[in-house]
Parts: C-alpha cells; sequence; structure tokens
C-alpha cells in the first residue's frame, strides 16, 4: 500500500515540535554558554508554530490517518491547543529559575519537547500503540527531567522512584491492554469499541483488562492509591519540572483516560464507573486532608493535585457528554491553574534559594502586591471560590453527577472541597496578612510578568465567561 | 437591563473609586456615594412596577448549552433588601468619610465596600441560585477584604480569616444543597424552585437538601453553632460592622430562608431544625450579649440573637410569622445600624470600646445620647418604637404554638426570657455609658462628634420613630409586597399598630420590660458568675478543636500514608492493584479453565517445568550471593531456550540460547565491580509479607493467564504461515516476519541497539571505577589472568565460529537463522578473544574502531528501504529472485537478505562495542597484567 502524504496532514503539530526537538538538540552543540538562550526562543517558536498549526489544520470532521493510528478530532483539537499554551507558560516560568542555576542547558529543552511531542501523541493516538508510544515517550522525558539537577539528591531519589513505580504502572497498564487485545483482537479503538459492545462485560478477560487499564489511568493521574508517587516528585524535582509534569501532562492524561475508557470501552461503562468512583473518593479525601499537614507547598501541591485528580474522574464516571466536557472543562482549567501557582515559586525563588516551604510565601502582598493577587486568585480558584473558573469548573462536575444520580458522590465532594478550602485559605493568609520573612526584592522579567498576568486573569475571565471554552469542551463529545 | 447594570454598577464603580481615591479622602467618598446612587436610579423606574405586584425578570446567556443564564429577578422582597442596601450603604460611606483617621487608606475601604455592595445587590437580585451562589461567595470575599481592613492587628486577621473560613464553606455547602434542588426541581431558576415546593418536600432528597442550604444559610446568619465568627468580626472597623454585620451581609443567611421559604418550609424537619436553632441562638446571644464588656461585644451577640429571632420566626412556618419576620429584618436592620454607628462615635471621641471605662458620656455628648437611646429602646421592643411592633407580633406567634405541641408552652417562656435578656442588655448599653458615674481613664478627651458624622445615625433612628409610631403610613407597603415576595401568595390578614388592646403579647412584652430592668438592676452577681465561667463557654472553642481536629487527623494520615519508602510504595501499589483486581474477579466470578483444548501431556516437558520453577525459586533464595544467582539465572534462560525448542520456535530457542550468553557475559563484567554478596536489608517478618503478597499475585497472573490460554483464541499464525512463503519469500516465517513483514519494526530496533551502544560507550570511554584488589577473602586475583590453554583453544575456536555465524545468516530466510543470531554469535566469538587473550591481544589484531561497522549496518538496511521506495514501490518492500547454479542448486536472492546483513552488522557492532568497553573499563580500573605469549 503506498504511502499517502495526506496522513501527515493531522500530525503537522507533532512533526513541527519534532522538528524544534531536533534543531535545538543540534543549535545547542555550537551555543557558547552565554547564548543559551536561543534553545529558549526556539523552544517558544516551535511551540508557537505548533499551536498555529493545530489551528490550521484544525475543526471540522474526525480524520483518521496512518491507517487508523492517529485521529484529528475536535477533543485532539482543543487539548493540543490546551498542552502547548500551558507548555509554553512553564517553559516562560523556567527560564530565570534554570539561568540563576546554571542550568539553561539544551537538554532542558530537549526534554520538555519531547515530552510534549508525547503528549500530542498521546492525544492523537487512535490505537493502543500509538497511546503507548506517547506515554512512554512522555514518562522516559519526564523521568529524565526530574534528576535534572544533577547535584540535588532530592531530585535523584524523586527520579528514582518515579521511574521505578512508573514503569510498574505502565507494566499494569500493558497487561490491560494485552488482554483487551486478546479479547478483541484489535488494538485500534473503534474495532474494540465494536467487540467490547457485542461481547459486553459478559466477557470477564474484557472485565480483568478495564481494571488493570484503570489502574495504569489510575498511576499516571496520580489517583489514590496509585498516587505515592505524586508529593514525592513534587517535592522532589527542580520546580520547573514539578511545574511541567504537573499541569500539561494532566491534559495528555485526559485524552488517555477518554480514549481509552470513553471511546474505547464504553460499553463497559458500568464496569469502570465503579473503579472510577472508588478511586475518585479516595483521591478527593485523602489529597484534601493530607494537603493541610504539609508545610512544604509543593507536597501540598501535591496532595492538591491528587484532589483535583478525583474531580476530573467524578466528571468522567457521570458517563454523559455533559459529565466529559465537564471533566474536560476542569482538565484544561486545573492545568492553567496548576502552571501559574508553580509559576509563583519559581519567581519566588532566586540564586541560591529555592521557594518550597509556605512560610516563604509569606507577606508576598507586601514585597510584590501584583504577584500577591495573581496567587491569591490561583488559590481561590483550586478551592473553588467564585467567581474564580475553579468554581466553575467544580459546579460543572458536581452538577453532571448529580444529574446522573449520584447524588452522594457530589456530596462526599462538597464535604471534601470544604475541609479543602481550608488550606488554600491558608496560603492566602500567609500572602496577606504577614510580614516577609526576608527583605529581597522579587527580580522578575517582563516577560514572566506578563505570561503571570495573563495565567492569573485567564482564571478570572474563564470563571466569569465560561461559555466559550465550555462550549468547545461540549462540542468535543457530540 | 436595568437590574444587571444596577448590580454591575458597584463592581465598575470599585475601579472607579480606587482611581478617585488617590485625589483625596473626600474625592473617594463623593465617588463612592455617587456609585451607590447610580446603582440606585437604575433601580429607580421599576419600583412602581414592583409596588404593583408584578416580579420582574431579565435573562442574558452566560452558558446556555448548560441551560445557566444570568438571570436577575425584582420583586418585593429583592426590593426590600436592595434599598436596604442602597440605603444604609449611602449613610455608612457618609459616616466613615468622618470615622476614619486620615492616615487610614480611605480609597481601599471604599473599594471594598463597592464590592461588597455589588455582590449583596447580586445576592438579592438573583433568580438563578448558582448565579446566587456566586455572588454569595463575593460577599465572602469582599467581606473579608472589609474585615481585615486594619490588617496590620492581630484580631483583625484572625477575625477576618475566621469569618472567611465559616462563611466559605458554609457556602460549599449552600452550593450542594443548589444542586440538590436543581436536580428535584429541574431548574435552578427561583420561579421554578418556588413553584415547585410540593415537589421538593415530597422528594427523598429533601432532607439532605434542606440541611445543606440551611449549612449555608446559618453559617451566614451566625446562627448558632456558627454564630462565633460574628463576635470575632467585630475586629473590622465599625462602619463595617454598621454595614456588614447588622444591615447586610448576616442577613443574606435570613434572605436565603426567606427566598426558599414558599419551597422548603412547611415540614416537620424544617420547623424542628430552623425553629430549635432560632430559638437557641436567640437565647444564647441575649444571654451573652448581657456580660460583654466591649460595646460593640454587647451590639455584636444582641445581633446573633436578633438573626435568631428573625430565624425562628421563619421556622414557625405560618404566613403570619414568616410576615413578622420580614418586619423584623427591616426594624433591625435600622436600629441597629443606628446603635453600631453611635458605637462608633463613642468609640471615636473615647477612644475604647470598653464599657466599664466608659461613662457619665450623657454629659459630653448629650445629643448622641438621646440619639443612641432611642436605638436602644427599639432594640429593646420599648412602645412607641418600631422594635416593639415586631416583637410584639414575635410573641403572638410563639403563643400559637402552645396548643399544637406538647411542649408548646417553652416556646413563648423562651421567647420571654429572651426578652427579658434583651431588655437588660438595652439598659445596660445606655446606663453603662451614658450614666453610672464619671468616665475612668480614657485615652482621648470625648465631645459631640461632626454635625455630618450624627447626621447619618439621625436618619436612622428618624426611621426608627416613624415606624414605631405610624406604621400603616410608612412602612406597611414596602412590607406588604416585601412578604408578599416571601410567600409568594396573598398576604395573611395582620395589623400594623401600636395598640391591639391587652391582648397576650402585650402582657408578655411588659413581663419582658419589667424583668429586663430587675435583671440589669441584680446585674452585680451576674457579672461575677460571668467573669467565673468567662472563657469556658467561649463559643470559638468548638471552632479551635474542629481545626485541631483537621489538622490531627492530617498529620495521622500524613504520618501514615505519606510513605517516603520506595518498598512501601511499591507494597501498597502491588496490594492495591491485587485488591483491584480481585474485585473484578469476585463481582463476576466464571469458571478459571476456558472451553479450549488443552495440549496434551508428557513427563518430559513436567520435568522442563519444575526444572524452572525450581531456577527461578533458587535465583529468589540465593539472590543475595550475586555470583550464584546470575549462573541460576543463566539456568533460567536455558531452560526458557529449551522450552522454546519444544513448541518448535527453533529460531526462538537460537536467539535465546545466544542472547542469554552475551548477557550473562555482560552482567559478569559489571558484577567485578560489585561486593560479592547483598546485605539483608528487610526484616523477617517484612520478607514474609512481601512473600505473601509476591505469592498473591504472581498467583492471580498466574490464574489470569491460565484463563485466558484455556479459552478459545483466534491465532494469527496461520496468517504468517499462509504468506510467509508467497509473500517474503521465505519458509522461516520467524525471519520473514523480522525482515519483511515486520521490517519497519527491525529497522527501529537496530537503530535503538546502535545508538544504545554509541551511548554506553560515551559513558564509559576513559571511565575509572574503583575496582578490588583482592577478593573477599582477601585473596589476590590469579596473576595469569589469560591461561595458555585456553587462549590457544579459543583462537582455534574463532573460524569455526564465524563460520557457523555465516551460515547462519545465510541459510536464515529458510531455515532457522537469520542476522540477529548471527550477529550475536559473531559478538560472543569475538568477545572470547578478548577474554581469553587480553585486550592488547586481540587490539593489535582486530579493529578497535566499531563505528564504521555499525553505520555501515544502519546504511545497508536503510538503502534496502529506500531502493524499494525509488522503484515506486513503499518503503522496504522485498523483493525476491530465484538462480540455478549448478552444482549448488536452487538458489534464492531475497533483497530482505541484504537487511538481514544489515542487522547482522548492527549487532555485533553494537554488542562488541558495549562488552569490548565494559572490559576496558577492568583494564584501566587495576595495574596493567601480564600479557600472554
Amino acid at each position: 500500500m503506498p504511502f499517502n502524504s495526506a496522513n501527515l496532514l493531522p500530525i503537522l503539530p507533532e512533526i513541527a515540535i519534532l522538528i524544534t526537538a531536533a534543531v535545538v538538540l543540534v543549535v545547542d552543540l555550537y551555543l557558547k554558554e552565554k547564548d543559551k538562550g536561543v534553545n529558549h526562543v526556539l523552544a517558544l517558536i516551535g511551540l508557537l508554530v505548533a499551536f498555529v498549526l493545530t489551528g490550521l489544520v484544525g475543526g471540522g470532521e474526525r480524520v483518521l490517518a496512518f491507517d487508523g493510528n492517529v485521529v484529528r478530532d475536535l477533543m485532539s483539537d482543543l487539548l493540543k491547543a490546551g498542552a502547548l499554551i500551558v507548555s509554553a507558560l512553564t517553559l516562560v516560568y523556567a527560564r530565570p529559575w534554570l539561568k540563576d542555576r546554571n542550568l539553561l542547558a539544551g537538554e532542558f529543552y530537549v526534554l520538555s519537547l519531547c515530552a510534549v511531542l508525547g503528549m500530542l501523541v498521546m492525544i492523537s493516538a487512535n490505537t493502543f500503540l500509538t497511546l503507548y508510544l506517547g506515554l512512554e515517550l512522555l514518562a522516559l522525558s519526564l523521568y529524565a527531567l526530574v534528576a535534572f539537577d544533577r547535584d540535588s539528591k532530592l531530585g535523584s531519589e524523586a527520579a528514582m522512584k518515579y521511574f521505578v513505580l512508573g514503569a510498574l504502572g505502565s507494566g499494569l497498564l500493558l497487561y490491560g491492554i494485552s488482554m483487551i487485545y486478546g479479547a478483541t483482537g484489535s488494538i485500534e479503538l473503534g474495532a474494540v469499541a465494536r467487540a467490547v459492545a457485542e461481547q459486553g462485560s459478559g466477557n470477564k478477560v474484557l472485565v480483568f483488562g478495564v481494571a488493570f487499564l484503570v489502574i495504569g489511568i489510575g498511576f499516571k493521574f496520580g489517583a489514590v492509591p496509585f498516587h505515592m508517587w505524586v508529593p514525592d516528585i513534587y517535592e522532589g524535582a527542580p520546580t520547573p519540572v514539578a511545574m511541567f509534569l504537573g499541569s500539561a501532562p494532566k491534559i495528555a492524561a485526559f485524552a488517555m483516560i477518554v480514549r481509552l475508557l470513553v471511546e474505547g470501552l464504553n460499553a463497559l461503562h458500568t464496569d469502570w464507573q465503579g473503579m472510577l468512583a472508588i478511586l475518585a473518593v479516595l483521591s478527593i479525601g485523602l489529597g484534601n486532608v493530607a494537603a493541610i499537614a504539609q508545610s512544604n507547598i509543593k507536597r501540598m501541591f501535591g496532595y492538591s493535585t491528587i484532589s483535583h485528580v478525583g474531580f476530573i474522574f467524578l466528571g468522567l464516571l457521570a458517563g454523559s457528554t455533559q459529565g466529559y466536557a465537564s471533566a474536560m472543562f476542569y482538565t484544561l482549567t486545573y492545568a492553567l491553574m496548576a502552571a501559574g501557582a508553580f509559576g509563583i515559586l519559581t519567581i519566588l525563588s532566586r540564586e541560591g534559594f529555592d521557594a518550597q516551604n509556605l512560610e516563604d510565601l509569606k507577606g508576598l502582598n507586601e514585597r510584590d502586591p501584583w504577584y500577591a493577587a495573581m496567587m491569591a486568585l490561583l488559590m481561590f480558584s483550586a478551592a473553588g471560590v467564585p467567581p474564580t473558573v475553579g468554581f466553575m469548573g467544580k459546579l460543572l462536575v458536581l452538577e453532571a453527577v448529580v444529574r446522573v444520580d449520584m447524588v452522594w458522590l457530589a456530596l462526599v465532594a462538597v464535604f471534601f472541597s470544604i475541609i479543602g478550602a481550608f488550606y488554600y485559605l491558608r496560603v492566602v493568609k500567609f500572602i496577606y496578612f504577614d510580614q516577609p520573612t526576608t527583605a529581597v526584592p522579587i527580580v522578575t522579567t517582563g516577560g514572566v510578568r506578563a505570561a503571570m498576568t495573563v495565567n492569573g486573569l485567564a482564571i478570572l475571565f474563564l470563571g466569569l465567561f465560561p461559555a466559550a471554552l465550555l462550549g468547545l469542551c461540549q462540542a468535543a463529545f457530540p | 437591563m436595568n437590574l444587571l447594570l444596577c448590580v454591575i454598577t458597584p463592581f465598575l464603580g470599585a475601579a472607579l473609586v480606587a482611581a478617585v481615591a488617590r485625589l483625596g479622602t473626600w474625592q473617594a467618598a463623593a465617588a463612592a456615594a455617587g456609585v451607590t446612587l447610580a446603582a440606585g436610579a437604575w433601580l429607580a423606574p421599576l419600583v412602581g412596577g414592583t409596588f404593583q405586584g408584578t416580579t420582574l425578570i431579565e435573562r442574558y446567556t452566560w452558558m446556555p448549552r448548560e441551560g445557566l443564564d444570568l438571570t436577575f429577578r425584582l420583586d418585593g422582597f429583592g426590593l426590600l433588601f436592595a434599598l436596604m442596601i442602597l440605603g444604609i450603604g449611602l449613610l455608612v460611606i457618609l459616616y466613615a468619610r468622618w470615622y476614619f483617621s486620615p492616615q487610614d487608606r480611605l480609597g481601599r475601604f471604599y473599594t471594598g465596600m463597592m464590592l461588597f455592595m455589588g455582590s449583596m445587590l447580586g445576592v438579592v437580585l438573583s433568580e438563578n441560585l448558582i448565579q446566587l451562589l456566586i455572588f454569595w461567595e463575593l460577599t465572602s470575599l469582599s467581606s473579608f477584604l472589609l474585615i481585615s481592613y486594619w490588617q496590620q492587628r492581630t484580631e483583625a486577621r484572625q477575625g477576618a480569616r475566621m469569618a472567611l473560613t465559616v462563611t466559605g464553606m458554609g457556602g460549599l455547602a449552600l452550593l450542594g444543597g443548589i444542586l440538590l434542588l436543581g436536580q428535584i426541581t429541574g431548574s435552578y431558576d427561583l420561579s421554578v424552585v418556588l413553584a415547585a415546593g410540593d415537589q421538593v418536600r415530597a422528594h427523598p432528597l429533601y432532607l439532605p437538601t434542606l440541611l445543606l442550604i440551611l449549612l449555608g444559610a446559618f453559617t451566614k446568619s451566625a446562627q448558632f453553632p456558627f454564630h462565633f465568627w460574628l463576635p470575632n468580626a467585630m475586629a473590622a472597623p465599625t462602619p463595617v460592622s454598621a454595614y456588614l454585620h447588622s444591615a447586610t451581609m448576616v442577613k443574606a443567611g435570613v434572605f436565603l430562608l426567606a427566598r426558599l421559604f414558599p419551597t422548603l418550609s412547611g415540614t416537620p424537619e424544617w420547623t424542628w431544625i430552623v425553629s430549635l436553632t432560632g430559638l437557641t441562638t436567640l437565647l444564647i446571644g441575649a444571654v451573652f450579649a448581657l456580660f460583654k464588656h466591649d460595646l460593640k461585644g454587647l451590639l455584636a451577640y444582641s445581633t446573633i440573637s436578633h438573626l435568631g429571632l428573625i430565624t425562628l420566626l421563619f421556622g414557625l412556618g405560618t404566613p403570619l410569622a414568616a410576615l413578622a419576620g420580614v418586619f423584623h429584618i427591616i426594624n433591625h436592620a435600622t436600629f441597629k445600624a443606628s446603635l453600631f454607628m453611635a458605637a462608633g462615635i463613642i468609640d471615636h471621641e473615647t477612644g475604647t470600646r470598653d464599657m466599664r471605662r466608659i461613662n457619665g458620656m450623657w454629659g459630653v455628648m448629650p445629643y448622641t445620647a438621646t440619639l443612641a437611646m432611642v436605638a436602644a429602646a427599639a432594640m429593646a421592643g420599648v412602645p412607641l418604637f418600631n422594635g416593639f411592633l415586631s416583637k410584639e407580633m414575635f410573641f403572638t406567634e410563639t403563643l400559637g404554638t402552645v396548643a399544637q405541641l406538647r411542649f408548646g408552652w417553652l416556646l413563648p417562656l423562651t421567647a420571654i426570657v429572651a426578652g427579658i435578656f434583651a431588655v437588660a442588655y438595652s439598659l445596660r448599653f445606655i446606663h453603662d455609658v451614658f450614666f453610672n458615674g464619671a468616665p475612668i481613664d480614657l485615652p482621648r478627651t470625648p465631645h459631640e462628634p461632626s454635625r455630618w458624622m450624627r447626621l447619618p445615625v439621625e436618619v436612622l433612628v428618624a426611621l426608627c420613630l416613624l415606624v414605631g409610631m405610624l406604621p400603616a403610613l410608612t412602612v406597611e407597603p414596602l412590607l406588604a409586597i416585601a412578604a408578599r415576595g416571601v410567600l409568594q401568595g396573598p398576604l395573611p390578614p395582620h395589623s400594623i399598630a401600636i395598640w391591639h388592646g391587652f391582648t397576650p403579647a402585650l402582657w408578655m412584652s411588659l413581663i419582658a420590660l419589667t424583668g429586663g430592668v430587675l435583671v440589669y438592676e441584680g446585674r452585680r452577681p451576674l457579672f461575677a458568675l460571668a467573669a467565673r465561667l468567662e472563657g469556658r463557654l467561649e463559643a470559638r472553642r468548638p471552632y479551635d478543636w474542629l481545626v485541631a481536629g483537621v489538622f490531627g487527623v492530617a498529620r495521622w494520615v500524613t504520618v501514615r500514608l505519606d510513605l517516603a519508602s520506595l518498598q512501601r510504595m511499591l507494597f501498597l501499589f502491588v496490594l492495591s492493584a491485587l485488591a483491584l483486581g480481585m474485585a473484578g474477579f469476585w463481582s463476576a466470578p466464571m469458571p478459571l479453565t476456558g472451553a479450549g483444548p488443552l495440549l496434551p501431556f508428557d513427563p518430559v516437558s513436567l520435568l522442563v517445568a519444575l526444572g524452572l520453577a525450581a531456577c527461578t525459586a533458587s535465583v529468589v533464595v540465593l539472590h543475595r550471593s550475586r555470583l550464584i544467582a546470575l549462573i541460576l539465572l543463566g539456568a533460567v534462560g536455558l531452560i526458557v531456550s529449551l522450552i522454546f525448542a519444544k513448541f518448535s520456535a527453533p529460531d526462538l530457542a537460537l536467539t535465546q540460547l545466544s542472547v542469554e550468553v552475551v548477557t550473562i557475559v555482560l552482567l559478569l563484567l559489571a558484577l567485578y565491580f560489585l561486593p560479592q554478596s547483598t546485605p539483608a536489608e528487610s526484616s523477617r517478618p517484612r520478607q514474609v509479607r512481601d512473600l505473601l503478597l509476591a505469592l498473591a499475585a504472581g498467583g492471580g497472573n498466574a490464574a489470569l493467564a491460565w484463563a485466558v490460554l484455556t479459552r478459545p483464541a483466534e491465532s494469527i499464525a496461520d496468517w504468517f504461515l499462509t504468506h510467509s512463503l508467497p509473500g517474503g519469500g521465505g519458509a522461516n516465517v520467524v525471519n520473514v516476519i523480522l525482515v519483511d513483514f515486520r521490517g519497519f519494526d527491525t529497522l527501529g530496533e537496530i537503530t535503538v541497539l546502535a545508538l544504545a551502544g554509541l551511548g554506553i560507550y560515551a559513558m564509559l570511554d576513559g571511565l575509572r571505577l574503583p575496582a578490588p584488589a583482592a577478593d573477599a577473602q582477601g585473596r589476590a586475583w590469579d596473576p595469569d589472568a589469560h591461561p595458555l590453554i585456553m587462549a590457544s583453544l579459543v583462537r582455534l575456536l574463532l573460524p569455526l565460529a564465524l563460520l557457523v555465524a555465516v551460515y547462519i545468516l545465510l541459510r536464515g530466510h529458510q531455515l532457522p537463522g537469520g542476522g540477529f543470531i548471527a550477529g550475536l554469535v559473531t559478538a560472543v566469538a569475538l568477545i572470547m578473544q578478548y577474554l581469553a587473550n587480553g585486550v592488547a591481544w586481540t587490539r593489535a589484531r582486530l579493529p578497535a574502531n566499531l563505528h564504521p561497522l555499525i553505520a555501515a549496518g544502519l546504511l545497508i538496511a536503510t538503502m534496502t528501504g529506500l531502493g524499494s521506495l525509488a522503484l515506486g514501490y513503499p518503503f522496504l518492500t522485498s523483493s525476491f529472485v530465484h538462480f540455478h547454479w549448478a552444482l549448488v542448486g536452487d538458489f534464492e536472492l531475497a533483497s530482505a537478505m541484504a537487511f538481514d546483513l544489515g542487522v547482522y552488522l548492527v549487532v555485533v557492532g553494537a554488542t562488541l562495542l558495549i562488552l569490548i568497553h565494559l572490559g576496558l573499563v577492568h583494564d584501566l580500573s587495576r595495574p596493567p597484567a601480564e600479557e600472554p605469549r
């Protein structure tokens, strides 16, 4: 069968990122130490080009390419755009941090771009194989990124844990995939869906396959009880890496869960609904409760992520198009929120000092009122206080859950959100009410300030006018 | 449009005020007042229609697909609240201009005030409940800004935080309630919800809905047991207290009760929960108020008490009680706001709020004293003042329950007790502050405040009097439409007048008045008692306990579950996976053995399987002695290759065999740098635990594998078997798959192999590792590193091995063999030269630079692919031709064989590269040994 170059059209964004990664890899060899910023610019240009290409090839009917290995639909367009934007933001925040520590190396950008490529591949995947390829590309890049600061013992330990557990998680995912392949005879999600619809949950091998898929997904998302890596990695990884790892990959993970469970195994909805419900409740509960006791803010964000993942699962397990759209909205806005919150930490850090304790936020309002306001917005959003987008996300998800008569789930979620609101408010208290512990001024670049402004105000703006983004999310699930 | 503008104006105005505040305080105040008036102006044209009883609804699309619109609603009840918010807001703006000292930044205050005003208007003018909730939370946020205005003071920060925590969490509970309400009625529109009362009350979710909504309302309105935040919020500047804590924010809770009154009320649950809460709050607030020495503390507890009264009225559930509740909302707002302002004046003039020190103010500020006395009389429920009217209605309503309930008489009794205390604390407010001897040690010398500071108080007190004396002329129409808005139906017959004759309610009022005077007379022993109990009945204690408790739980959870150890993480991970898998099994039990045919059973297979199991188990048991474990591992690999052979897969068996050899050599090279044994790290119980878990997980896997393998499956093997010869020209299906059907994969794999080789080369090149100079027992290594016999034999072996490799390569397409295996055989043969003869000897005879070899292999493989592309076929399409040679016979030449050659070269190159450089590390790490001759 001759190759048709039309196949390349849907993956133009991926190709752009791949080329950028390759270019940065080579260009970096010829750069002097003081010119390493060129890598940064190249990476941003690559992300921008990919973003533009996503817009150009996006929209319209669902397209399959590469014999059904790759899909381009409205969901992939939106998720790709989201992942690219959030990644670009994190790269902008990361640069001063890296520069201060002499870590502004080409490898960081190559690995980050490879991770972005992995995310895009995951988002475009329409077979188990493509999905797994993207997932592993992402994961391997992240393992290396976590250990990026080679002098940091904590970082190396975190990377080791991440790698060992990640390998186990991937293994279980593959185990599940192999069972489903065995039961359906196909790795293409459309064919799997047809076969599953035919067999239903009568075929027990399928049920086991789903169970292991859910475990793998739960690990990648960091849902309880497969969450153990999250706080350690968030704490151990260099702040920019934790930021990168905690934001955009969630979008890709969302694509993974939708492709696998919703598109592939929708006929087994009742089976995975129960499992997701358990994971969601445990995540929301443990995430919120354990976050309170943390004094390290990166660790606290780790637990906070866990609880937000629970909310994403809530939307998904509702099983309605409304639920999927809500979960998608939640994921996208959460990624934005996480990038911003970690971004503030990179801004607070300086040469020889890493902001990672709650105390380090003390008196931020006196040191820089604008960043303080942005962080307060982000925290309110994470707590789910209106009119920020965090509230909208929670509202939509909860509504979806209530609509399908799973009232108790909504009540549990609300209960733990109330507890959860507590620790976000504590951060706000530190920012506004406490005296700064240091007199060192906050030095940032104009680019960082602009990015943070856009990021923070987007949280507010999307909360006030959610209809546009929500409309896009809903269009992805007709 | 008007309602939207009315709500938005203060928000936009906040920006305006913030900007104008740079010019000066007057400008800021004027801008704030202007904004308030503008918001009122949008409302003005609608007032007429509302008084005629129409309900105005404005709708703007917001999130159309979710069915969420921005919807505003104006009816009598909403109008009443809007008027209070704007009217009292205007007075507070004026008052605040004089209250704050010049160094306070007034711009921030007015900005916060505008934000709060907009949020509050949003709450009372919302038709959509979600939208109402958003504004509700906004009031919490903006009040947080206002309460913490003096953020340098610790108590202000604590008070603000507590208020935000309690009301914010209440808001989340309310969110849950509203979601349930929307689920029951199918809409978030108030019109729909209000009309669906019967449906809601009959619904099974009614109770949770009610509880969640009440939680929101009670936290906001500072009802017992959530009342503690209000006194702590008194750290706010007094204008804030006057506005938020008397007239508006705390009223949002009762607003919600009233708003949802037609939907939720009328059930025993409602009556019991709401009226009991109200009653408790009423009593507690009244009693505590008397014993507060802080002027604002007294007013705060009095506010709590009055909010309890209003709650109780709505809890009773009768239309008349609801009407009385609305009436008391109005009255309380007027007299309490004026009292707060008066308290602010006193604080402002004397510099303290301690009633034990502020005495005899009558002599200094008689005018203010008169105003305060009127307002206090209204609070006490003295006739001719507005508070009396609503209180009398309240007493009447409490009497209604006497006949209905078994202990109904308790209600009027409690009401009277609360009334007595209300009179007593009002009396204390008047007597302690304005009379009672001379002031003690005041920080400032008080005098009458400025004219403008008194004006807002005057206006409010005038209202108290007017309503109190001429209720029918003043408040009646507004009350009527507001009550109609609450009840969503016709008003009950009622009459608001000063004199109804000697009714029981009047007697209750009189008892309360006399009792109050008596209690105040006997206050000294009571105060002494209160001083002794001080702190023990502190209501924030439970809150503190709760916070501490949550922290405790969080710490406990963290200690238990926040594991730093990877082993424990893995344990938990595997355990969870096992549990989830088991759940899948138990939820749908199925026969373990499927219907597929089983293979025949023979003793040799059993023996092989047993051997495999024994070797594997031995590896686990003996894994601490590294060398032994490695040898056993090699045995496992060999048995596996036997099994491949048994299942007629000679290719796999060959590959496994050669890979096994190479890996073991590689591991041995690495082992040299490691200690001979691994120290034991796990304790015995932990080992047992891990063993059990491993057995369970492994058993689960085995069971699943058994279940899958015994089920009939459609094999893909047939397709390859039938297509191998005609499509790929090879009889060896495995090899055809590798070089033809899956040629692209193989190309990728050898690229990876080449890269891995280069990567390891880059890492090992020039590396020096500290290696042990002697073995574990301290014996030196054998000086004869390259024994002569072995060296000679190995040299002899080389041509043989290479011949075998070429043979395997060439026959690969038709018979077991192929480039991969041949490559490994060659590599093993060459590495043996290194091992047996030493690096220097071998290097002199073999090219040390292996990169060209790898590159050539990759190039050949890629060129084969590109060749087919150049001929117009897809990448890596293979073709084959048959030649007939004399002597040799029929010979096939396939393009895939060239590809296989590429594979061969890469495998040889990469494997050698890795092994040689691992070996070189040894040589670099120790002094050069004697070379063989």
